[in-house]
């Protein structure tokens, strides 16, 4: 008992002792001792020694609120001899920080003048780091959890290795230059400036919002981008967005190392609000969504009527088109062909297409670019020009150069890029509604493509017996299932209820009742039901599309429903030929026609 | 022996918690401006020159080659005094100082402290409000 009583108590004191130990005797104050004595060696006057006399360790502190939040600082309380420039070739911490002319010192009388004083600025305003910590491994540790590991000389363990190698370095120091030197020419500053330029000339900035620059709305707002994100990761979702995000949509852009380089510094720069930037700046980029930055960042190709189709495909190529589309050998993955976009699609299309991709696509995800007129001719010209048809030998062969990419190997829908497409590829394995359909009507949607869609007139390329050919292997190789004699169906050609207000008021009132559970009320197809059913209720605003189907296929969607598909058959729950007249004429009310345009024409 | 052992732990123990204590009773940091800070160049304060830094609470007074900083809070209420004629005065209940910062009338109890004054090895001057001097003693350059 007393000696277990003797060996508690003697353990109590040594835990006391640990801790005494550890609160009074710190790694700085050793250093801050080194220090005075080595200052005093030095001291040759009586004023640098008085200087020194009262000195003790002591934790020194800067409070820096004019960047961003305010920061505590206390990194000069390790590295005390920062500013004294007798320490200049010691080693750390016992070291005088570099002077140099790229960070505005100056010298004057043979001495060196500091332009970013550090009881202004701090050391992490530049450096990043934890101002807080009194331990290397708290200020500048490998800690992955820290926003702001120390910027430029730290490659922490949890990084990848196989970017680790490139993020070393003073060069992303200048990411917090740029916070405050934000004018185009900033010598200091020349890496982030070619990161700005890279954003507009790859395009990025269609996709991202980045506050005073670019509102793009397809990936992420990167406004605080450089708050959130550490180097490692930014340097991975560039060089390889799926290595690093399963889910990301982004293209992998083929950028050489020091693109990605300016990117991830450029990125890093960008912590929300710029210290440089005025309200009034940011105020005037809202306004124009930031045209004038795209115009100031990448020079206008002049375009010369003779080399229009070169200077057309140069753009598409080096404006990143290709990070998207295919085009040739090369693809992006994740948009359309564009191999023979000249032979399917005319002049007008493209060009509107080019200008905003929603006229003419409703559901595109495709941003719109900043281009000159002339710029955008020279694209369209070029893409006109692609006429030239593949060989296609059979149906199977047809099928797998122009259908595969959007309908998949296995016809169900899944090709490749379709989950960038809105609405979803037709899944031809559905028996159900690929037998529900006439040939005719099968071959038709072929041939003519289906407006407002991603699927393309096929007809100006495949002729009609290529076209049924590509049909006969559809339903042998993926549907299977052998059709069935269609029932003959009463419909009517045209709708029979007169347009009106009061029809498309009886109409709206049957839509909200009936229809807006899967169709939404906005009838974009997006009601609270479409979440689980495949495929999506259609999209009843397309107006490229409800302008292209006539009322006799409106009416037989509507009254005997849609086979494969949650659509019912509503003449099953009472709706008559009168009621469908009401509805296709609200319908038809919520969509203007669309002028022009191969599409316009109504397909049988 | 097993006796003395325990005592010698307790007491020990208590020992180090009583100094701790003490030490500790004020933090080593707090979250405030930091007391010691450059104030810039000799050259910035030509001979003959009483600068108040208004942010920074003080008076820097230049005679010759000799330098000082006198606090310029008041020591009644914590008001900031001002430069007069005859040295400083209190905007608030009165006070007045010399130029050497001793009370010549009004409820200010103390004189104004005079500020540690030392030449950095950067060059400048570094004023340090943890450490009063006796007021009169200057720096000289
Ligand atoms: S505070 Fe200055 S006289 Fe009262």
């Amino acid at each position: 008992m007393r000696i277990a009583l003797a060996i508690g108590t003697f353990f109590i004191l040594l835990i006391h002792g640990i801790v005494f130990y550890d609160q009074f005797f710190h790694r700085w104050e050793r250093n801050q001792i080194a220090y005075f004595d080595q200052a005093r060696a030095m001291a040759k006057t009586d004023a640098e020694r008085a200087a020194l006399s009262d000195r003790s360790p002591r934790i020194e502190q800067i409070v820096v609120s004019n960047f961003g939040e305010t920061r505590v600082d206390r990194c000069t309380t390790c590295h005390i001899a920062s500013d004294d420039p007798r320490f200049a070739t010691y080693a750390q911490p016992l070291r005088t920080h570099p002077y140099s002319i790229a960070m505005g010192d100056a010298q004057k009388d043979g001495k060196w003048e500091r332009r970013h004083k550090f009881s202004e600025f701090g050391c992490t305003v530049c450096h990043d780091g934890q101002g807080r910590g009194l331990e290397p491994k708290y200020s500048h540790g490998e800690d992955e959890y820290w926003p702001d590991p120390l910027l430029g000389h730290t490659t922490q363990e949890s990084w990848r290795k196989d970017y680790a190698p490139k993020l070393k370095g003073g060069e992303y120091l200048e990411a917090n230059c740029a916070q405050c030197h934000t004018d185009p020419g900033f010598a200091g500053t020349a890496t982030v400036e070619k990161g700005r330029k890279l954003f507009f000339a790859t395009n990025c900035y269609g996709c991202h919002r980045i506050e005073g620059l670019s509102d793009g709305t397809i990936g992420p707002d990167l406004t605080e981008v450089g708050k959130k994100w550490k180097l490692d990761y930014l340097w991975g979702r560039i060089a390889d967005p799926r290595a690093i995000l399963a889910t990301s949509i982004m293209p992998k852009f083929n950028l050489k190392d020091d693109e990605i380089k300016a990117l991830v510094v450029f990125l890093k720069s960008r912590k929300g609000r710029n210290f440089a930037e005025t309200e009034i700046q940011r105020y005037k980029v809202k306004l124009t969504g930031g045209a004038e930055l795209v115009q100031a960042t990448i020079k206008p190709v002049e375009i010369k009527p003779a080399e229009m189709l070169k200077q057309g495909e140069k753009l598409i190529l080096d404006r990143a088109c290709t990070a998207c589309h295919k085009l040739g050998a090369r693809d992006g993955g994740i948009a359309p062909d564009l191999s023979f976009e000249g032979a399917i699609k005319d002049e007008q299309w493209i060009s509107d297409h080019f200008r905003n991709p929603k006229s003419t696509m409703p559901d595109s995800i495709m941003p719109t670019f900043r281009f000159t007129d002339d710029e955008f001719k020279a694209m369209t010209a070029y893409l006109v020009s692609l006429k030239a048809a593949p060989a296609l030998a059979n149906g199977e062969a047809t099928y797998k150069a122009l259908c595969l990419r959007c309908h998949g190997e296995k016809g169900d829908g899944n090709g490749p890029i379709a989950i960038h497409l809105d609405p979803f590829p037709r899944d031809l394995t559905k028996a159900g509604f690929m037998n529900s359909k006439s040939d005719q009507r099968l071959v038709d949607s072929i041939r003519n493509g289906v407006a407002g869609t991603s699927m393309p007139a096929w007809g100006k390329l495949l002729t009609d017996e290529q076209a049924k050919g590509v049909l006969a292997y559809i339903q042998t190789a993926y549907t299977k299932e052998p059709r069935r004699e269609l029932k003959a169906r009463q419909l009517p050609e045209k709708n029979p209820i007169a347009m009106s207000a009061e029809s498309v008021a009886r109409g709206e009132a049957q839509f909200v009742n009936r229809c807006a559970g899967c169709h939404g009320k906005k009838a974009d197809g997006k009601g609270p039901n479409s979440l689980d059913i495949q495929p999506k209720p259609r999209n009843l605003r397309n107006a490229r599309f409800v302008g292209s189907v006539d009322d006799r296929r409106l009416f037989e969607s509507i009254l005997y429903g849609v086979q494969g598909t949650a659509m019912p058959p509503w003449i099953d729950y009472g709706l008559n030929n009168n009621d469908v007249g009401d509805l296709v004429n609200f319908i038809r009310s919520i969509n203007q026609k669309p002028k022009g345009g191969q599409n316009a024409v109504a397909t049988k | 022996m097993l006796g003395w052992l325990t005592g010698l732990g307790l007491f020990g123990s208590g020992i180090l918690s009583a100094i701790s204590n003490f030490v500790f009773i004020k933090p080593r940091a707090t979250y405030g401006q930091p007391q010691r800070f450059s104030i810039g160049k000799p050259d910035d304060f030509p001979p003959g020159v009483r600068a108040t830094l208004g942010a920074r609470g003080l008076c820097v007074v230049r005679e010759g080659n000799k330098i000082a900083a006198l606090s310029t809070t008041c020591t009644h209420l914590g008001c900031i005094v001002g430069v007069s004629d005859s040295g400083f005065a209190c905007p608030c209940h009165g006070s007045r100082f010399d130029q050497d910062g001793t009370v010549t009338g009004g409820p200010a109890p103390r004189p104004l402290p005079w500020y540690k004054v030392t030449l950095a090895p950067n060059g400048e001057l570094e004023v340090d409000k943890d450490i009063e001097i006796t007021p009169g003693s200057y720096l000289s350059l």
